[in-house]
């Protein structure tokens, strides 16, 4: 099966994870897209959502060489199995491609004729969305089995962004759906539902966000394994209140730290039981 | 009841839509055309603007605003993560917008309307008076602000001295010379009405119940056999379903003298305001000739319908004004920005933004969440307030300091170049619902997390 990556970043451990992810199931990637790190709007953007300080530690990680006797750091340590290498870690797109041997390209749109022009030579029967742009229906047609996405919320319960926070207050039980994507958001074909079992464990919302992931890039290799044998088939979302907009937003720190809150007073009472008076 | 009214001879004029000068140039004709909209609009430009000429201290605040939010907009970027993180505090924003309030007090005890850049202060203006009370005693009660409580009775007292024989309040703005006579405004008498009821329940004093149940029973008189007002005493003289907002304080009132009556008249006008809400969430009528429906009139008839739908209990007004403020959340997520204007069904949003019309959708949001639980809607006028937040001044001249411009950028079609009362109030409603909201926020403990463990 071929297989192309888009990748919000040169430098996004969930992509290179991916990557090798694939590579270990002998599924080297035709390809890889990534936007350009340079990206203005997506710089303004990961400014807008990590913050000036966050993002000088995350450029720092990946640009600047660990010195001989420092330990090697990722973001995401639950990547760490996929990322970790004979010596050090794999810290970019290019490393990962360098290894495995598969090309990687850049653009400041994923949804350009020039990109789309790219991913058509690469000839993808599938294509995984590791991040960058709301795709467009002419991207979305290039491949033959269609465009999949580990989406970090049980759908059609939780579509759009925030998930794990917005499952957390909204009762929702925690998990992941990797799915095909369609011109809605979050609205396509699901190929796999699946509840995330180490919820109180995670020590913080990003924790969580992290383990998710992590968990993502795990089942997104058995769903591949199903789609080349022929047993993984995907399935229309089935919402019992199609009328009702299922749709969430990126949540204000407000309500994250309400969210975070939910979080701990889970893990004391998985912990301790519920106290009754 | 005294007669002593002052206002200004300009029947069913809204100070709210257009400047006074211009209204008076235009002599109220309720069929001009848009050329004489433009023509007002340039008139108006160049009438206002020789108030520079008697102050010329202004130009520098007003080269300063203009050029702060020219450079604003050319290098501020919108994105997905705008406005979720607190970069100002909620408590320092209320009290900047109270201090605006309070500075636009005028001797008489009414509110000005608005301060402008090339004017300055605009006269006292009823029908913000009457609604901004029911902020002020909200303010005092949440900070034990005496001052608040004293503007509030002031601006009561004030009011009293206004309503006319047949118990309505006057429509435009109060000129402070004796011996006009006054034109009676539905719309403004509803508004006023809201005052009189919250400074009741306040006071206790008698003599405030007796005008509210006078202004009530004029607003009843007037409703036409559909639920609506028009004629003489209706802006334009036709029926608006923007005055959801009199029946909400009809429905008020009706609480307050336990006297159905206005409960019932209330309703009426629901009935004939939800009869023109569309499936896509968009309202027709709110008519206004020879003006695009801005924000804050799309406003009003939501928060008015949403209002009176929860005092009289109808789930029906709810679900149907949750399906319009949801279509204008689901803009305000993707794009950041609500235009200040819209065409039929929410198309072709205009290029400025209307502060005051940012400030309802966060009190309806804020409304809809206590109703629903739905805490998209809180998420949204968190956001909200943070936007706006960003976009007054706390640090300024008087009239400026705390003021909330009529659109963003300043020279927006919607009150440009001022700083309006009613936009302070919104906001100010906005953050005091936030406040009550958010400490009331309740994150279960009582049980463990829906997951696979």
């Amino acid at each position: 099966m071929r297989v192309v990556i888009l990748s919000s970043s040169l430098y996004s451990e969930t992509a290179c994870a991916m990557a090798v992810r694939m590579a270990k199931l002998g599924q080297v990637p035709a390809g890889a897209l990534a936007l350009s790190t340079l990206n203005r709007r997506t710089l303004v953007r990961k400014l807008g959502q990590l913050g000036v300080g966050e993002v000088a530690r995350y450029a720092r990680a990946k640009l600047i060489p660990q010195s001989g006797n420092s330990r090697e750091r990722v973001v995401n340590p639950h990547l760490e199995p996929w990322l970790k290498r004979d010596v050090g870690m794999f810290r970019s797109l290019r490393e990962v491609a360098a290894f495995y041997e598969f090309p990687v390209a850049f653009c400041d749109d994923q949804n350009s004729s020039d990109s789309i022009a790219r991913l058509k030579e690469w000839s993808p029967d599938l294509i995984i969305f590791a991040g960058g742009n709301v795709l467009r229906k002419q991207l979305l047609e290039v491949p033959r089995l269609g465009v999949l996405n580990v989406h970090l919320g049980l759908l059609p319960e939780v579509r759009g962004m925030s998930s794990p926070e917005w499952s957390l207050l909204n009762h929702i039980p925690i998990g992941i759906t990797i799915h095909y994507m369609d011109a809605g958001i979050d609205t396509g074909p699901v190929l796999q539902r699946s509840e995330y079992p180490d919820v109180a464990q995670c020590e913080s919302l990003n924790d969580l966000r992290n383990r998710l992931v992590a968990f993502g890039v795990e089942r997104v290799g058995s769903v591949i394994e199903g789609l080349i044998r022929g047993t993984m088939f995907a399935a229309p979302q089935s919402d019992p209140d199609p009328d009702k907009d299922r749709q969430f937003f990126v949540m204000h720190e407000w309500l994250q730290k309400r969210a975070a809150e939910r979080l701990a007073a889970s893990r004391r009472f998985t912990v301790a039981g519920p106290v009754h008076g | 009841m005294s007669f002593s009214s002052k206002l200004k001879p300009n029947p069913g004029t809204d100070p709210m839509i257009e400047p006074a000068h211009v209204r008076r140039a235009n002599g109220n004709n309720n069929n001009k055309d848009h050329n004489n909209d433009v023509t007002a609009q340039i008139a108006s430009a160049l009438i206002e603007s020789t108030g520079l000429l008697r102050a010329p201290q202004r130009i520098g605040p007003l080269v300063q605003k203009v050029v702060s939010d020219k450079l604003r907009i050319t290098f501020e970027q919108r994105h997905l993560y705008s406005y979720t993180k607190n970069k100002r505090s909620t408590d320092e924003a209320l009290n900047a917008l109270l201090r605006w309030i309070i500075n636009a007090q005028r001797p008489d005890g009414g509110i000005a309307a608005y301060y402008s850049l090339l004017t300055g202060y605009s006269e006292s203006y009823p029908e913000v008076t009457g609604y901004i009370v029911p902020t002020l005693y909200d303010f005092a009660s949440m900070t034990n602000d005496g001052q608040a409580a004293t503007v509030a009775q002031r601006a009561t007292q004030w009011l009293l001295s206004l309503q006319v024989s047949t118990g309505a309040f006057p429509g435009g703005l109060h000129s402070g010379s004796h011996g006009t006579e006054s034109q009676p405004s539905v719309f403004n008498t509803g508004q006023v009405l809201q005052g009189l009821v919250r400074a009741h329940a306040e006071t206790s004093r008698p003599e405030i119940l007796k005008a509210a149940v006078a202004a009530g029973d004029w607003l009843v008189k007037m409703q036409q056999v559909d639920g609506s007002w028009s004629g003489p005493a209706a802006y334009q003289d036709t029926a608006h379903t923007y005055y959801s907002m009199v029946a909400w304080a009809l429905a008020e009132l009706s609480e307050r003298s336990s006297d159905d009556k206005y409960g019932l008249a209330a309703e009426r006008n629901l009935d004939w305001v939800l009869s023109h809400f569309n499936p896509s969430g968009w309202i027709d009528g709110i008519n206004l000739k020879g003006h695009p429906d801005y924000l804050h009139f799309i406003a009003y008839v939501l928060q008015g319908a949403l209002e009176c739908g929860i005092v009289r209990r109808r789930s029906d007004a709810i679900q149907m004004v949750a399906k319009s403020a949801w279509t204008l959340l689901r803009k305000f997520e993707t794009n950041k920005y609500l235009a200040g204007a819209y065409e039929v069904d929410f198309k072709s949003g205009a290029q400025f933004t209307c502060l005051t019309g940012n400030a309802q959708m966060s009190c309806i949001w804020l409304r809809l969440f206590e109703m629903t639980d739905d805490l998209r809607y809180l998420n949204a006028a968190l956001k909200m307030n943070e936007m706006l937040k960003q976009l007054i001044v706390v640090r300024g001249r008087r009239g400026i300091d705390g003021g909330v411009s009529g659109s963003y950028p300043i020279w927006g079609r919607y009150q440009p170049l001022r700083y309006i009362s009613w936009g302070c109030k919104f906001f100010a409603d906005a953050l005091l619902l936030e406040h009550r909201l958010t400490r009331s926020f309740d994150v279960s403990t009582s049980e463990a997390l829906s997951c696979a463990s």
